[in-house]
């Protein structure tokens, strides 16, 4: 009888594994790591249609744009930005940068990008 | 509980599987977890305000949130850590696929293992940073530097480990299976990877733990993105708050890492294949 | 069937001799293997000096150095730090260790801080501490007390509460008091771990001192290497690994192992080596 007792709470059937506190501990650890690789990128590709200027939307040819963004730029943010075009110097103030002939891909990856505020098309 | 009076009245409790989310609170120990911490951000906050220390020697911890909430919303974490842990996580990878292979040729052979352990050892008391300057003159300052800093660190435990695994499995597993004519590869297959696998996974741990503190070295050094590079780059500017801010995320990652995905990990191991470890 | 035969034959006694000594051997071979390969592949390739020396180069430049006597500046000045941040290490860690070991709610509030700072032990302090202490001595021996710290405390915690309450309460029943306890049954028992926490806490001290000093330190081992680099000097380089490795396994074999193996000898207790360092 105390044979019963002792394996209800030893044992566990099989089909738990599953439901283990090890694999929930993973699954959040896994969640985790994802959100921090890929969160901002993803809330980026969600919201990037609101960053493009209308004009801009349907670009089949390189274009010229001005990125602006709404806080001032660390050289971290200038060097990301000049990597997407070619640089052509602020447009007013420093957080508003010139970018030429920006490809079609480029303007959607840069469009995606959460920290940039609008792109606008260069006059 | 364990009377025989009890078996009969047995609570359905203790027979169903616990739910996924009683079974997470209850192991994060309901919060309480969060105290000590409480406790600390509240003493530093009373020595930051009562002590007026200058910016550039000690800020206060609203001014560390500040710059976190600055550095996640202005995509400067997000690519830093990001950098850090893509590097640990193909480092693991390579490590564990090159290192493995190697641990179990020379783990089987009694001789090689002796051989090796000595030379090991002393791989391992050079650091994978003592090596840095090497790796800057071979490949400059790059992400390959970095990489072969790392694996260097992770590899070693990884080795041996997994010999030490190998050669703890009892020679009558696999004198049975030979004598019931298996196929080497089926040896390997069913008693030397089953048997060494607590090892080998004690041996990630521990190699991560190792490559993680020489990733966080060596981009300081390196100085091409993540977050050594994040609060060494700080450093320069005076910027104390983020320098606290990179520390903390580098312990919370680390702590995401090995307690949330290695551990249970090795716990799952250890469990299904633990028996043969004393 | 493949189940091989357990036959003995009788050895001389020369052959014993001889196979013992091929096994005390075997460990150097993979060094000579290294070197041999190392010595071929220069003469082959003939690659510039500054990226790869030649084996006489590295001789040549320890060499030079312990004649000049600036190599035991350097040994002098690492060993020196070492021996001081690890002795703060460990007398802290054994100290506090046995603190929260005694009373269960001290180590059950400081666990998640003790997880948490380990986590971040070592030279991740060292863009915050080279602002608070400068680049110097005091840097490198916090960097090493702050690693030795940890694990010293976390393997005493673990040991003291490890001790079987069977002995403490016998000492009890025999009318010993608080102290006598702690004196005459936890800190013995409690030994081995704290001696396996040194031994740990030295190895990962040691690396942490070596990551420490190449970031910036006025003398000692890491900056050999770090200036050296500067100078795209390979030889100084290798010559500089050589010497931090052959000083952790040296500290490791006739140091801490024999400290170890006698106080476990004296106290006839069995602990599990976790090789950790």
């Amino acid at each position: 009888m105390t044979f019963i007792a002792e394996t209800a709470g030893d044992l566990r059937p099989r089909r738990s594994i599953l439901l283990s506190p090890e694999v929930a501990k993973i699954a959040l650890g896994v969640v985790l790591i994802l959100l921090t690789l890929y969160g901002q990128q993803l809330y980026g590709m969600a919201t990037a249609s609101w960053r493009l200027d209308p004009s801009l939307r349907g670009a089949t040819g390189p274009s010229n744009v001005i990125v602006v963004l709404d806080f001032q730029p660390e050289r971290f943010h200038s060097e990301r930005i000049q990597q997407y075009g070619a640089f052509a110097g602020r447009d007013g103030g420093l957080n508003r940068i010139r970018l030429r002939n920006v490809r079609p891909a480029r303007l959607r990856e840069l469009a995606a990008i959460p920290w940039v505020a609008r792109i606008e098309p260069m006059k | 509980m364990s009377t025989g009076a009890a078996s009969v009245g047995v609570s359905p409790r203790l027979q169903r599987p616990e739910p996924a989310l009683a079974a997470l609170r209850r192991m994060f120990g309901g919060f309480k977890i969060l105290l000590p911490f409480a406790v600390l951000i509240a003493i530093w906050w009373i020595i930051q305000a009562v002590g007026n220390f200058p910016p550039n020697v000690l800020v206060s911890p609203a001014a560390v949130w500040r710059a976190f909430v600055y550095l996640v919303t202005h995509g400067v974490m997000a690519e830093y850590a990001s950098t850090s842990l893509w590097m640990i996580g193909i480092a693991t990878v390579l490590s564990m696929l090159i290192g493995v292979p190697i641990g179990f040729a020379v783990g089987v052979n009694r001789y090689a293992a002796h051989a090796l352990e000595g030379f090991l050892r002393f791989l391992q008391g050079i650091s994978g940073i003592a090596w840095l300057p090497l790796a800057i003159i071979w490949f400059g300052f790059s992400h390959t530097t970095t990489l072969i800093v790392v694996m260097y660190t992770l590899i070693v435990p990884i080795i041996f480990n997994t010999m030490i695994g190998v050669r703890a499995i009892p020679e009558n597993y696999a004198l049975a299976l030979r004598s019931l004519g298996a196929s080497r590869l089926r040896l390997v297959k069913d008693v030397y990877l089953p048997g060494a696998m607590p090892s080998i996974v004690v041996g990630m741990r521990l190699g991560m733990g190792y490559g993680w503190r020489a990733l966080i070295a060596a981009e300081m050094l390196v100085r091409k993105g993540g977050l050594g590079d994040l609060i060494f780059g700080a450093r320069t500017f005076g910027q104390i708050d983020r320098i606290i801010v990179g520390m903390i995320m580098i312990g919370c990652l680390y702590i995401i890492v090995d307690r949330l995905i290695v551990q249970p990990i090795e716990n799952l191991t250890v469990a299904r294949w633990g028996m043969l470890r004393k | 069937m493949s189940v091989p035969s357990a036959t003995l034959k009788p050895r001389s006694a020369a052959h014993h001799a001889a196979g013992w000594l091929a096994w005390r051997l075997l460990p150097a071979t993979p060094f000579v293997l290294v070197l041999l390969l190392w010595m071929i592949g220069w003469y082959i390739f003939q690659p510039i000096p500054s990226t790869l020396p030649s084996v006489a180069a590295v001789i040549e430049a320890i060499w030079e150095r312990a004649v000049s006597g600036e190599l035991w500046t350097h040994i002098a000045a690492s060993l020196s730090r070492l021996f001081v941040g690890a002795a703060v290490g460990i007398v802290t860690g054994i100290v506090f260790g046995f603190i929260a070991g005694l009373y269960r709610n001290v180590s059950e509030f400081l666990n998640p801080l003790v997880i948490f700072f380990n986590a971040i032990s070592g030279i991740v302090w060292l863009p915050l501490m080279i602002s608070w202490l400068g680049i110097g001595h005091a840097l490198a021996i916090f960097v090493i007390w702050n690693t030795v710290f940890f694990i010293v405390f976390q393997n005493t915690v673990l040991g003291v509460q490890l001790v079987p309450q069977v002995f403490e309460q016998g000492i009890q029943s025999l009318g010993g008091g608080r102290w006598e306890t702690i004196r005459s049954v936890t800190f013995p028992g409690a030994l081995p771990y704290v001696l396996t926490g040194i031994r740990s806490g030295l190895g990962f001290g040691w690396r942490a001192l070596i990551a420490a000093e190449l970031v910036g330190a006025p003398e000692g081992l890491g900056q050999m290497i770090f200036a050296a680099a500067e100078f795209h000097r390979s030889d100084v380089i290798i010559a500089g690994c050589l010497i931090i490795g052959v000083i952790a396994i040296a500290m490791d074999r006739w140091l801490l192992a024999p400290i170890e193996q006698r106080t476990i000898q004296r106290w006839g207790l069995v602990i599990d080596t976790a090789k950790e360092s």
